[in-house]
């Protein structure tokens, strides 16, 4: 049986030559379909907007998005509204992903942290953070702490179960062979631990800088004046839907440069994959 | 197997024929409402059969936000909805697409409602009237809320800026029930029903109610102007609705001392009609009782005041007034 097969793939084989098969799927992204993607269904939007196929009301054209954002930037508010979020996610994502990587790595070395942080997180993560405000209120009042808290507390978990995760899956054998060679404790975890969880840590840190984005809204809730959450809460309160687009579509800015940003961090840390 | 099949058969035109004859004797309507006793002639309506004896089979939602309705309305998923106005509700009625049929709950003196509420340290302090807001760190749930709307009347009756009081928007009750309680703020403008639950712990002190302060038309009966060409149907809606208003006017409002209903043998079947639709017990329902024209009148003149007060507040689109969003043919004014 075994022998046949063998024999009738040598002939395959002679007879047929194969080209090469295994190149592993490399999905390149095109500098260009993106956007081009992106343009056809702003303009098709458009167009069902101006043909008057959707009533504006439900789905306003995007030059009705522009406009409103043109005029929120021309008014000044746009910058007061952009800088008082960025300032809240700023701070909240680094002291979030400050304590996430903190206790992360905790947990990815020792048994104690482990044992004990593996349940804390698995306790407290899914509660989600708005059933939390008004606790958050009473607690810590409707400054910015409670704003920077919520952003915080959400970016946290995210990152702490991606570090872990990463430090997990450091290859076990290159950490045995920096302890045969006596290698002190903290540079493996420098050399060794830091390098091999990296991509995992920065593939957490795009997700955490997305859930930063989500939570500004929730803690936007929190008697905010001007922020791009307050601001889209506001439209949605007076059913102002292109002002409510115009927000969201500054979000989605935001989120594109966060991406870029760290693809740009990837690149640079992680040359040497 | 087929006699199975046939009595399914048998079964499903049963229920076909049922459901053509009762849509050729009743037509139907599905009204948007708060459980709140600011709609309690729907309640009364429904419940005593008003709506049935005008040959109407009417479906009650029910929903936990005065916005949702009016997007309801609008998208079709009801065909009337009875409400407090709010910003949202405006801007959609600005552009069409919503037409207001009849006055609803209205703020008034001697019918508490919503409140004016100092924190314990700010009352310490000398916060001790509604008129010394100015200048303080005030609670509403939403930006170009009814409760926003209040406080800048209270403005105009005491001659302060508006734009002295610190607004802050907080999204839900229970955020400014905390941030009252937390002493983190100096004042909030909360319903009676969140209010006593506060006052009751110790957690805030009152100092007057809109209605005494202010007194306006809060909440409206609006449908889209697809429903108003049925002309019959808005009739007999409103009709069934009127005779409740009448009913809930005299019988419980009419009784009513220092804005609490007596519990007896008379007003007793209404207010229990209002507990069932609320789910409050009885006894919170008598201090909760929204004023409403007895026959079912709108305060036009004040509906104009809110959306020139919204649009000057550019929380509303310009270029609308009351009367682009009244229907003319059904509203009785005041």
């Amino acid at each position: 049986m075994l022998d046949r097969a063998a024999s009738e793939i040598a002939q395959d084989a002679a007879t047929r030559p194969v080209r090469f098969r295994g190149a592993g799927f490399v999905p390149a992204s095109s500098r260009l379909g993106g956007w081009i993607a992106l343009a056809l269904v702003i303009a098709l939007w458009q167009a069902a907007g101006s043909a008057g196929l959707v009533n504006p009301l439900f789905l306003p054209a995007p030059l009705a998005i522009a406009r409103a954002i043109y005029q929120l930037a021309i008014s000044g508010a746009l910058w007061q509204h952009v800088s008082a979020s960025l300032l809240r996610i700023g701070v909240g994502w680094v002291l979030g992903t400050a304590a996430g990587v903190a206790v992360g790595f905790a947990i990815g070395l020792s048994r104690l942290a482990r044992s004990v942080g593996i349940t804390f997180i698995s306790a407290l993560f899914p509660i989600p953070k708005i059933a939390l405000l008004p606790l958050l209120i009473l607690w810590l009042g409707i400054g910015e702490e409670p704003k920077i808290a919520t952003i915080a507390l959400g970016v946290f978990f995210s990152t702490a179960i991606s570090v872990y995760s990463g430090v997990d899956a450091v290859p076990r054998n290159l950490i045995r062979m920096a302890q045969s060679f006596n290698v002190p404790f903290a540079t493996i975890v420098r050399k060794v631990i830091w390098p091999g969880a990296l991509p995992a840590i920065l593939a957490g840190f795009r997700i955490t800088a997305s859930v930063a984005l989500l939570l500004v809204v929730s803690a936007e809730m929190i008697g905010a004046q001007y922020g791009i959450g307050a601001f889209v809460l506001q439209a949605g309160n007076l059913m102002q839907t292109d002002q409510l687009l115009a927000g969201v579509v500054i979000l989605s800015v935001f989120g594109l440069a966060v991406g870029k940003v760290i693809g740009w961090l990837e690149v640079k840390l992680l040359h040497w994959r | 197997m087929i006699r199975i099949a046939r009595l399914a058969v048998a079964g499903l035109l049963t229920i076909m024929a049922m459901g053509a004859t009762r849509a050729e004797d009743a037509l139907k309507a599905r009204i948007g409402v708060l459980r709140l006793s600011s709609s309690a002639p729907v309640f009364i309506a429904q419940d005593k059969g008003y709506f049935r004896e005008a040959g109407l089979d009417v479906e009650l939602k029910f929903f936990d936000a005065a916005q949702p309705i009016a997007v309801a309305t609008t998208a079709g998923d009801i065909d009337f909805g009875v409400t407090a106005f709010t910003a949202g509700l405006y801007n959609l009625a600005g552009k069409g697409v919503l037409k207001v049929i009849g006055g609803m709950s209205r703020e008034k003196a001697g019918y508490p409602l919503i409140g004016y509420f100092a924190s314990n340290n700010a009352y310490a302090a000398g916060l001790k009237t509604p008129k010394d807001l100015a200048g303080k760190r005030v609670v509403v749930t939403q930006v170009g809320s009814s409760f926003h709307y209040s406080l800048g009347l209270l403005a105009d009756k005491y001659g302060f800026k508006l734009s002295e009081v610190k607004i802050i928007p907080l999204q839900s009750l229970s955020n400014a029930a905390a941030a009252l309680k937390g002493e983190t703020v100096d004042a909030a403008l909360l319903p009676v029903s969140t209010a006593r639950k506060l006052m009751d712990e110790g957690g805030a002190k009152f100092l007057g109610w809109v209605g005494d302060e202010t007194p306006w038309q809060l909440g409206a009966v609006f449908a889209a102007p697809k429903t108003l060409t049925n002309k019959v149907l808005v009739t007999k809606v409103l009709a069934a609705l009127a005779k409740a208003d009448r009913e809930y006017h005299d019988v419980i409002l009419a009784a009513m001392k220092d804005g609490i209903a007596p519990i007896n043998e008379k007003t007793r079947p209404l207010l229990e009609i209002i507990a069932k639709y609320t789910n409050l017990p009885v006894e919170q329902v008598v201090g909760n009782c929204a004023y409403i024209d007895p026959d079912g009148k709108l305060d036009v003149k004040n509906v104009d005041n809110q959306i020139k007060w919204l649009q000057e507040q550019g929380f509303a689109d310009k270029g609308f007034d009351a009367n682009a969003i009244i229907a003319r043919d059904f509203v009785k004014a005041d």
